[in-house]
């Protein structure tokens, strides 16, 4: 018999106790593995679109959060920040440069609040500035009532080229001249528009969104956000793409730490389940430890026995936790992006690795190490002869 | 015959609370190899002290404990586990099996920290001495309390000691399985193995060669 079979013998000794003791790991396990592919698909999810995606290296908006302005447009807003769309040329300007967007970004919610269309008003400079913003059929904008369709608003509207599509809310009507190339983010859902008419139909002529900037080399996002910052007004800000997409993950740093406080309080749960259970097991098994002490066992011995049978229940715990932990990975993800109101990413926020899986499975082992050695000292601790003499 | 044991002006004294128990003043005493001695006496005359002593589960407050020559009384923990693995076989009261176990699993438990691989023969073999042979795949809780304590005197044989120390081996046990175990001790004694028990019973004690009687720590007769 090895001491693995006697500690496996051990636990069947109290099986419920020793389930829910392998549940409250499972649990924390999970929990583990939930949260860090939460927080390694949002970050990524965010990362790749406002930094990978876009090709924008940098954004001029004006004064304000346009974090929050974004929330405004979300909800069927109108943003109140704008930028003078006459920047646009200054920044053309400017040596380094290689593309400038101005854009126009607005909802129109239906009137019975049914739905909700996005309508982003571009130059045609978005060709050159969005490299996965690719028309899949059809031509650029042919006049001013002409609008491109991402690929999912085009599956929704069954809508193909050429034909006309009604905008019940302003009042007018689109031809639907290309329909984009799916690329999986907000572009499938979104109309885009020509600018002009999207400053026409929200009455902002000369003003947009934001100006979205493509460098040469974006080693001098620095220097190049320096003289920009330097030739605009002061209530204008000039953005990296990566600042904006820190901001966002800074919106999402109170979702971020009560998530690391669930995982705290389900592994305090946990650590508090094992070693009572430990102990209990011990404090039961008192005169049969002295026994075992009686033949011979090693102080060695009975320490290895009773860590085994902790780490027994916390593999057991931390393996099923860590397979159920991913098969609940893509319900967190439809959960959280319901939830999410700030920014939605257009990727799958809970995104799982074999790191994640790696860490959470360590970080139950662990704990379930360190758990065990009050309990197995304690058995190793037991004097035979005390024990039989207070019998 | 050979001294296994010898236990030499053993006093032992230890505290309950804060008074100072004398469990055993000055005693000596010989086991020898082959020896079937009982030691008896009332409640607190120091018996199951001296077994303990002699079993090198515990240390004098002074004298020698010389154990195949060896004076032990002040081993450390290793030692004395060392001595209790290879020279001597424990029997106690309650039998201590592990209820997840089968029978051939007990009695093969100490060669787990014997560190010796297990001879499911010889295992057989004990079994089948202790009348257990048709029980080997059974669990505790499918014996009775008779057949429970001769389990326990087969593992306490698994490493072939020279001396089997039993306290209170019948006291859990009725009188038809009382005699069950005290034929075993006597056939387990026919092989040359030493057999000290402690007892209260008279009877029990008289089919011993050797009865010492233990009075307030101290041997009277």
């Amino acid at each position: 018999m090895k001491i693995a079979a006697l500690a496996f013998s051990n636990i069947r000794r109290t099986p419920i106790r020793s389930i829910l003791t392998c549940i409250s790991v499972l649990i924390a396990t999970a929990t583990v593995c939930i949260v860090l592919s939460v927080d390694r698909g949002y970050t990524n999810a965010v990362q790749s679109d406002l930094v990978e995606k876009t090709g924008v290296h940098l954004y001029i908006t004006k004064e304000g959060c346009p974090i929050e302005a974004a929330a405004v447009i979300a909800q069927g807003g109108l943003s109140p920040l704008y930028v003078e769309e006459n920047k646009v040329e200054l920044a053309k300007k400017i040596d380094g440069v290689s593309a400038v967007l101005p854009f126009q970004l607005f909802t129109a919610t239906a009137f019975d609040g049914s739905r909700t269309d996005i309508f982003m008003g571009v130059t045609q400079e978005i060709l050159n500035i969005r490299p996965d913003w690719v028309l899949k059929e059809g031509t650029w904008f042919t006049d001013e009532s002409s609008v491109i369709l991402g690929a999912e608003m085009a599956q929704i509207e069954n809508l193909s080229i050429g034909e006309k599509l009604y905008s019940e809310q302003f009042d007018r009507e689109f031809t639907v001249s290309a329909i984009l190339q799916r690329n999986y983010s907000q572009d499938d859902g979104i109309m885009f528009i020509p600018l002009s008419t999207a400053q026409e139909m929200i009455r902002r002529e000369g003003r947009v969104s934001a100006i979205a900037i493509k460098l040469d080399d974006i080693s001098r996002i620095p220097e190049i956000s320096t003289i920009l910052r330097g030739n605009l007004p002061d209530d204008y800000y000039v953005l990296g793409a990566k600042e904006l997409s820190d901001g966002i993950m800074g919106f999402f740093a109170a979702t971020r730490m009560i998530m690391f406080v669930m995982v705290i309080v389900t592994f305090g749960v946990s650590i508090f389940g094992i070693v009572n259970t430990m102990i209990m097991a011990v404090m039961e098994r008192k005169r049969e430890i002295a026994y075992l002490k009686c033949v011979g066992a090693r102080r060695n011995d009975i320490l290895h026995l009773i860590t085994i049978e902790t780490l027994i229940i916390c593999i057991t715990g931390a393996f099923l936790g860590v397979i159920i932990g991913l098969v609940m990975t893509p319900f967190a993800n439809n959960m959280l992006k319901g939830l999410l109101i700030a920014y939605v990413p257009s990727g799958s926020i809970a995104s799982p690795s074999g790191q994640i899986v790696l860490i959470s499975f360590s970080l139950s082992i662990i704990t379930g190490v360190v758990c065990a050695l009050y309990p197995a000292w304690k058995a190793s601790s037991i004097i035979p002869m005390e024990v039989l003499r207070n019998e | 015959m050979s001294n296994i044991i010898s236990l030499q002006n053993i006093s032992k004294e230890y505290t309950r609370g804060c008074e100072i128990v004398h469990a055993l003043d000055n005693v000596s005493l010989d086991i020898n190899q082959g020896e079937y001695m009982a030691i008896c006496g009332p409640s607190g005359s120091g018996k199951t002290t001296m077994l303990n002593i002699a079993g090198c589960m515990d240390h004098p407050t002074s004298g020698s404990v010389v154990l195949e020559g060896k004076h032990v009384e002040k081993g450390d923990e290793a030692t004395l586990a060392e001595f209790r693995r290879t020279t001597i076989g424990f029997v106690f009261q309650q039998f201590f099996l592990i209820p997840t176990l089968s029978v051939v699993e007990n009695v093969e438990l100490p060669l787990l920290f014997s560190r010796k691989k297990a001879n499911r023969d010889f295992t057989v073999e004990l079994l089948e001495t202790v009348g257990l042979g048709h029980r080997m795949n059974h669990f505790p809780s499918q014996i009775s309390g008779g057949e429970m304590q001769r389990v326990a005197v087969a593992r306490a044989l698994i490493n072939e000691p020279k001396i089997l120390l039993a306290d209170e081996p019948t006291g859990n046990l009725d009188s038809r399985n009382s005699k069950a175990v005290i034929e075993l001790f006597e056939e387990l004694n026919s092989k040359n193995i030493a057999v000290v028990m402690v007892t209260h019973n008279t009877d029990l004690a008289a089919r011993c060669r050797k009865v010492v009687h233990l009075e307030d720590g101290k041997i009277v007769k």
